[in-house]
């Protein structure tokens, strides 16, 4: 088996985010970036399958020299090679001309069975990229999986996902794509010894320039921003304006066991005739 | 002059609320370009429809029915739609943003060639009748305005509870599609599975109670439970409380859980940390309950009681029941 990771990587969950000085991205200096978890959880999957049967495990980026990192982290955690395709004019590339991309990259590879990916960029709050590339290579896709059962031998797997309302159990003949949901498995924190090993596996560095982006229907031109189906016009970020009416106890901070009545009648009717919301 | 398609959603034969505020949202775009708002349904059967679509304007209803499209499959609903599209042109698509279709529109996209964004908060239309939306990135944590380039059609789809359906009556011409759908050997619907749900969904629901670390226990959600049920709310979690096992992973509000925008919001033994907050910070009032003066949601929240949970909840799920 030959399995694929397409991975990103996003600022932590807890990174606080400010608008760059032109005000159409963020200001990305003083952010801790990570292996965006979705993904971490597509990379745990493969390698759990590499563990159960003899599995290659790829993990395939793009972005900058930055996100070289996350890729480590993936190698550490136990994928045996990493592709990482970078330039500076992928930054505001739209996922069409991504998806693109990326889909020539792996028809290249040539044989690969399954693709995994996180069930969206936390960033970006999106899933439409490892869709499209699914799309794009002519593949089935199952998203939001929280179980997976590969069966090598009749070239399938059974997936099961959330569905609105419920849930469902799809079977998909190989080569597949598969995005990941919580629930699906608890990925593992890279050891220290997987973390050395990781620095001497294999890592292609792929340049844009060497792609051949006039055979996928796309011009220099349409990549990056400049030639971007979607672009930023501004960010900006929310002030949290809130009326902060706390309701707070006599003596002390906290609301005290004979308080709590008059305190709850008071919210309610706050709730009821201020907000009117019930 | 062009058109602007809704997507239809369903659920078990019913049209899903969400249709009727993108139907509203898209009111507002005709309001400036003078398009014609057509509802677009891809499925086995539409059933009868019409009623329902044309109070809230719809004037054309696109049917696209195909006995192959009765079990919901990415590929084959992405090429009914595309050959419709192809078909007639649309300028604009809009569509709920359910799982549905966050799951086939990313493929209709690649398909048409054309530019797709999830999750809109609000949408526009400027001089040259490009779309522009505006949506989260980064989770709660900032708002991005991103305008359509020279692509047709522009898709997008808008968050649940993001516009408030309006009725506006209208007569709708119906128009039956017929689409060859290839059927799709390589992917296979073994079981699907409809839990009824005691409460409303969470992304759709008009109010959400969630409880966090300090409920201490999966037990004691009961106290969620009852309190939500006092109002007619669905039920949340905190990362804190999935993690700790209280509560399964779909109750999870938060940046890697569930993103909701009810129009109230109780957060109960909840900090309020930055990536919660990117969850619900979009609710219109957001409600606290926590007994550490010094917790974070105590900046961000509208109505709050400093107190113990165990002992405010009981008390306030009195006085909600009082109140209805």
């Amino acid at each position: 088996m030959k399995i694929l990771v397409i991975i990103r990587q996003t600022p932590d969950t807890e990174a606080k985010i400010q608008a760059n000085s032109t005000q159409n991205g963020i200001e990305t200096s003083n952010i801790k970036w990570i292996l965006n978890p979705f993904d971490e959880i597509a990379v745990e999957e493969a390698v759990q399958i590499k563990e159960k049967s003899a599995s290659e495990v790829i993990i395939l980026t793009v972005g900058s020299e930055r996100s070289l990192e996350a890729l480590r982290t993936a190698l550490a955690m136990g994928g045996d090679s990493a592709i990482h395709i970078t330039d500076d004019s992928f930054a505001d590339m739209d996922s069409y001309a991504l998806s693109k991309v990326i889909a020539s990259k792996i028809k290249s590879i040539g044989d690969v069975d399954l693709i995994l990916s996180g069930k969206k960029w936390i960033d970006e709050e999106s899933g439409q990229v490892a869709i499209q590339i699914a799309e794009e290579l002519g593949i089935p896709q199952a998203t939001l999986a929280t179980k997976i059962d590969l069966d090598e031998a009749n070239k399938s797997v059974k997936v099961q996902s959330e569905i609105e309302g419920g849930q469902r159990i799809v079977e998909l003949k190989l080569p597949a794509l598969i995005t990941c949901e919580r629930g699906l498995n608890e990925p593992r924190y890279a050891s220290l010894p997987g973390i050395m090993k990781a620095k001497k596996k294999p890592l292609e560095e792929v340049q844009m320039d060497s792609i051949d982006v006039g055979e996928l229907g796309l011009t220099k031109e349409s990549l990056g921003n400049a030639g971007s189906r979607l672009k930023v016009d501004s960010i900006e970020i929310p002030v949290i304006k809130r009326t902060l009416t706390i309701l707070k106890g006599g003596k002390s901070d906290m609301v005290q066991a004979d308080e709590v009545k008059k305190a709850s009648e008071e919210l309610a009717r706050l709730l009821r005739e201020e907000a009117k919301i019930i | 002059m062009g058109e602007i398609w809704v997507l239809v959603d369903t659920s078990q034969g019913v049209i899903r609320n969400v249709t009727y505020e993108v139907l509203t949202a898209a009111r507002k775009l005709k309001e400036k370009n003078g398009a014609t708002i057509a509802a677009v349904y891809v499925g086995d059967e539409a059933g009868s429809i019409e009623e329902d679509l044309s109070k809230y304007g719809a004037e054309k209803i696109y049917k696209i029915e195909n006995p192959t499209l009765k079990d919901f499959n990415a590929s084959a609903h992405a090429h009914a739609l595309a050959e419709t599209i192809k078909k007639h042109n649309p300028d604009i698509i809009l569509a709920g943003n359910t799982l549905q279709n966050q799951d086939f529109l990313p493929r209709v996209a690649s398909r048409t060639s054309s530019g797709l964004s999830f999750d809109a908060i609000d949408i526009d239309i400027n001089s040259s009748s490009t779309l522009q939306v505006k949506r989260y990135r980064y989770s709660g944590k900032s708002i991005s305005t991103i305008s359509y380039h020279d692509v047709k059609p522009m898709i997008a789809t808008l968050r649940p509870n993001a516009f408030k359906p309006v009725e506006n009556q209208t007569s709708a011409e119906v128009i039956n599609e017929s689409i060859d759908v290839p059927a799709e050997n390589n992917m296979k619907v073994l079981e699907t599975k409809i839990i009824p749900k005691e409460r409303p969904e969470l992304t759709e629901a008009d109010k959400i109670v969630s409880g966090g670390r300090g409920m201490a226990n999966g037990d004691n959600f009961k106290l969620i439970f009852d309190i939500a049920d006092s109002i007619g709310a669905a039920a949340g979690a905190s990362r804190a409380a999935v993690d700790s096992g209280f509560v399964p992973y779909e109750m999870q509000v938060g940046q890697t859980g569930k993103v909701v925008s009810p129009n109230l919001y109780v957060a109960v033994g909840i900090s309020g940390s930055v990536q919660h907050y990117a969850g619900m910070g979009s609710s219109t009032i957001i409600v606290a309950i926590n007994k550490d003066p010094d917790a974070p949601i105590f900046q961000k929240c509208d109505y709050g009681i400093c107190g113990d949970l165990f002992e405010v909840i009981p008390a306030l799920t009195e006085e909600f029941k009082n109140l209805s």
